[in-house]
């Protein structure tokens, strides 16, 4: 199985930009809370190490000033007192340079400052020391020249003490700009994997709504074109694997329909001609049996004549013979045209048998195609879940949005980028649920064909039963002409027996005038009844014509419900 | 003829051929390192001319740091930044060593520096890639205390210092150590050499009541300059010195009588020290080599054997060391026997007290 093949599922897809999403959202938390811990950090650390040094540096400048003071004082006093403080402030002081020296957060500019400043320190203490001791020996001016190098190289110390305490404001300073830089750079790394992963949800998202919107629109053209009765094959392009299943049951009911109407089409054509032909017979033999009923009328009244003026000539018989042998002529015509309507009746019986079986699948055809019809209704469920899916997601990524937002806006000016960027995702989530809902509404479309389909099936279906039933009709009134042809046939035969043996009677009375009117009341009352045989065949004749046109208008109604579809 | 050039030339790529590099760091430019410089020159031909290092040869890379803990730092930095460096001997002086231990101790590869001279007892506590071969101040300051109360039986002593990491460390142990035993320190007067003059300090001294012994603590130049002064003003205290002190014996002034207490002295006892001596006396025209010099030597032969153990990497040569005496067996050294403490310093190491007689330092028994 290609693993690719996994890619052209909706689920997939969907699933995959939820997946973009939520792990670039994950990332961005990441990156956030490291950026924030890396800071917090960094901000304890460098704010340790600058107490440590600028306590350190604050007790050395205090010790320094003290030591000063206190030699300044012994100048001028030459207290106990002062020279006690200058000795141990010296002492504060050389230590308090080692505990700064020794501190590993001391910048390496510093250090030799303070190596400077202990070097200056070590060289007032002597200098200062040396005009203690001028003093002491009572050398005012060799001390007081004494104390001026020692405040030259107190002065220089101070001033590079003061140095010192700027130098950690400027590094102080220093640290809050690189503390600003890297939480600069954190920030636009965390807005940077924000825009790409919401870029990448949303080139997924439209890729994938692309995807199922596009087919769907296909889908639904096609199946509206069928509702529409051209069922003529669609094109539907490639679609993922759910709607592709959907378009091949759409494409297989095509063709199902297509043969059928065709078949349909050319069975309601035949039907019709054959009806055509029958009525044209009928018709046919509706007149010819008109015009044995007059004959036969016209051979009655002529007997009946022929009994009331047996007195007259033999011409009289003579036109007898004439008109029987007519009516024998007649009779026999009668017996040959009901052979044909036999014939006839007996080959359109098997064909209107075999349009009845074609109707018969026909009307199987159509229950199959309504059974694959409810099928591809049933397909649309899966896409409703779908559409569910995705309303679900967008509903929790609205959800998500809004939490974010409440959080970037407790997290005050840092987080109003961010809001702006929860209420850009709170959006592609709304805009999701508005695609899902036009994807909802576009399948309700389709169900919506599909049913109206379902319904001209059953119609068809009906109308099918109702074609089946006519042809039924049909091959009744076939079988009821057939036995009425062959009543016509016997009497006509019996009539042109009748006239034969009439027609031996009349020689006969030319021969015998005596019994000629006995055998003409005879010959009366054997017309009556050929007669009434004639007008039965004529009341046959019409019925079959009425049955024929029954079959006729079928056919029509038949032709014109086919002629619908465009196969 | 081709093959035999490339072989030649790849032998000569391969290492055996380039030096290993051990910085020397010193106030060279000074009388007082001369020694040094020259003691580990003479340590490092000694090696090379029996093969070098695992094949190599060793080279010494010399910085002057004028014994200033500035340009130390310097110097410091220069060193611990080529990788092709394997340890320092040096510094010289305390302040120095001091302020670049801070130097060598940090960074990704730290630097071994063997002190031959830096007393200092803030040095012990410098980090675990400073180590010494000399006593401590608080070593020199206790026993130069025990001599001057004990043997010299001294009640008042006057302290000058020289106001550096050495000076003030040797007064303060000398002072703690000299007012237990019931000593009297009557003056402690720092000193450099910015002090126009020791007068006031030595007037004083005597205007109120002497002083038995004037502890100098402090560099030979200002012991010179002391006892000038002392001479100047016609006052005559015992002088005792510490080892820095050590050189003021051939001072063009008189040092007769003058005591310094030293890690090491030339005529000390041992076939290695004689033999250093010799080869010393030798090769440089007859001078004797000073504590300095001993020491020097001593941490280049130190250095060498580490080499030849673990190569050329820092730390293995750190971790080399830190175990001499414990891991491996004391190193037998011209200044006696070298075992180095978790601290770096150099065991139970006593100082030797001198006397300047007729311009030489002689070794007092005790």
């Amino acid at each position: 199985m290609n693993p690719w093949a996994a890619l052209n599922t909706l689920r997939t897809r969907i699933v995959l930009g939820e997946a973009a999403l939520v792990v670039g959202l994950v990332v961005v938390a990441v990156i956030g809370i490291g950026a924030l811990r890396t800071v917090r950090n960094t901000v304890a650390r460098e704010l340790a190490s600058l107490t440590a040094v600028s306590a350190a540096n604050s007790r050395l400048v205090t010790t320094l000033f003290e030591q000063v003071r206190a030699a300044e004082q012994y100048l001028t006093d030459g207290s106990v007192e002062a020279r006690n403080a200058f000795r141990s402030g010296g002492e504060a002081a050389h230590t308090y340079q080692r505990r700064l020296q020794a501190l590993s957060e001391l910048s390496e500019s510093d250090r030799l400052v303070v190596t400077q400043v202990g070097v200056l320190q070590a060289e007032a203490e002597v200098l200062y020391s040396f005009a203690h001791a001028q003093q002491d020996l009572g050398r005012r001016g060799d001390a007081q020249s004494g104390a001026r190098l020692a405040r030259e190289r107190a002065t220089e110390m101070l001033r590079l003490v003061d140095l010192l305490s700027l130098s950690q404001s400027v590094g102080a300073e220093a640290t809050a700009t690189s503390l600003e830089q890297a939480a600069t750079d954190r920030e636009m790394l965390v807005w940077t994997v924000l825009v790409a992963s919401v870029l990448i949800a949303v080139a997924i998202g439209v890729a994938t709504l692309q995807s199922v919107e596009r087919p769907l629109t296909r889908l639904a053209a096609a199946a509206r074109r069928f509702g529409d009765g051209d069922l003529r094959p669609v094109a539907l392009g490639k679609m993922p694997s759910e709607l592709a299943e959907l378009g091949e049951a759409l494409d297989r009911l095509g063709g199902t329909l297509r043969t059928l109407v065709t078949e349909v089409v050319e069975e309601s054509e035949r039907i019709a001609s054959a009806a055509e032909d029958l009525s044209a017979i009928s018709e046919q033999l509706a007149a010819t049996s008109g015009d044995v009923s007059t004959a036969m009328e016209e051979l009655s009244s002529g007997a009946q004549r022929q009994v009331a003026g047996l007195d007259e000539s033999c011409a009289a018989a003579q036109t007898l013979h004439e008109t029987t042998e007519d009516a024998g002529h007649v009779s026999s015509r009668v017996a040959e045209l009901g052979a044909d309507i036999h014939q006839l009746a007996e080959t359109y019986g098997s064909d209107i048998d075999a349009a009845g079986n074609t109707l018969v699948e026909l009307g199987n055809l159509v229950q199959r195609t309504a059974r694959q019809v409810e099928e591809l209704d049933e397909l649309s469920e899966p896409i409703y879940e779908f559409i569910d899916l995705i309303k679900q997601i967008s509903s929790q990524t609205n959800l998500l949005a809004l939490n974010a937002a409440i959080e970037a806006a407790r997290a005050g000016e840092r987080g109003v980028g961010f809001s702006v960027v929860a209420e850009e995702v709170r959006q592609l989530a709304d805009t999701s649920a508005q695609a899902a809902e036009r994807v909802s509404g576009t399948i309700t479309t389709i169900r919506d064909h599909v049913s109206a389909m379902t319904e001209t099936m059953a119609t068809g279906r009906a109308q099918a039963r109702g074609v089946g039933a006519v042809s039924q009709g049909a091959a009744e009134a076939l079988r009821q002409i057939v036995t009425s042809v062959r009543e016509v046939e016997t009497e006509s035969r019996r009539v042109a027996g009748q006239a034969a043996q009439n027609l031996t009677a009349v020689d006969n009375i030319t021969r015998a005038l005596k019994s000629a009117s006995q055998a003409a009341q005879s010959h009366a009352s054997s017309s009556e009844e050929v007669a009434a045989a004639a007008q039965e065949q004529g009341a046959s004749t019409e019925e079959m014509a009425a049955q024929a046109a029954v079959l006729n208008r079928a056919a029509e109604h038949l032709r014109s419900l086919v002629k619908a579809f465009r196969a | 003829m081709l093959l035999v050039t490339v072989g030649l030339t790849l032998a000569a790529c391969g290492s055996s051929d380039e030096p290993i590099l051990i910085g020397l760091a010193g106030p060279f430019s000074q009388q007082r390192a001369q020694s040094m410089q020259l003691a580990a020159q003479l340590a490092v031909s000694e090696i090379n001319q029996q093969g070098g290092v695992r094949g190599r040869p060793l080279q010494l890379v010399v910085h002057d740091d004028s014994g200033m803990a500035d340009i130390a730092v310097r110097v410091a930095r220069t060193l611990h930044a080529d990788p092709d460096v394997v340890a320092v001997v040096g510094h010289m002086n305390s302040g120095a060593t001091l302020a670049a231990a801070r130097v060598y101790n940090s960074g990704d590869n730290p630097l071994v520096e063997i002190s031959p001279s830096a007393s200092s007892p803030d040095l012990s506590d410098a980090g675990p890639y400073t180590f010494r071969v000399c006593p401590s101040d608080s070593i020199h300051g206790i026993q130069l205390a025990e001599w001057a109360r004990d043997q010299l039986g001294a009640n008042r002593v006057a302290i000058l210092y020289e106001n550096d990491a050495y000076g003030r460390g040797l007064r303060t142990t000398f002072k703690n150590s000299f007012t237990e035993r019931g000593g009297q320190i009557v003056s402690d007067d720092p000193f450099s050499n910015i002090l126009p003059s020791f007068e006031p300090y030595l007037t004083r001294i005597r205007s109120r009541g002497g002083a038995d012994v004037v502890l100098f603590a402090g560099a030979r130049d200002g012991a010179e300059e002391m006892l000038r002064t002392l001479n100047m003003i016609r006052y005559q205290p015992t002088v005792l010195g510490g080892d820095g002190a050590a050189g003021i014996e051939t001072a063009d002034i008189d040092t007769e009588g003058v005591y310094v207490s030293l890690a090491y002295l030339h005529d000390q006892p041992g076939a290695r020290n004689e033999a250093f001596t010799s080869a010393y006396r030798r090769i440089y025209g007859g001078q004797l080599p000073d504590h300095r010099g001993a020491g020097a030597y001593d941490a280049v032969y130190l250095l060498a054997r580490a080499i030849e153990s673990v190569g050329v990497n820092r730390a293995r040569v750190r971790d080399y060391l830190a175990g001499v005496g414990d891991e491996t067996e004391p190193y037998d050294g011209v200044t006696g026997s070298i075992a180095f403490a978790a601290n770096g310093d150099v065991v139970d190491r006593d100082v030797v007290i001198a006397i300047v007689r007729n311009k030489r330092l002689e070794s007092v028994a005790r």
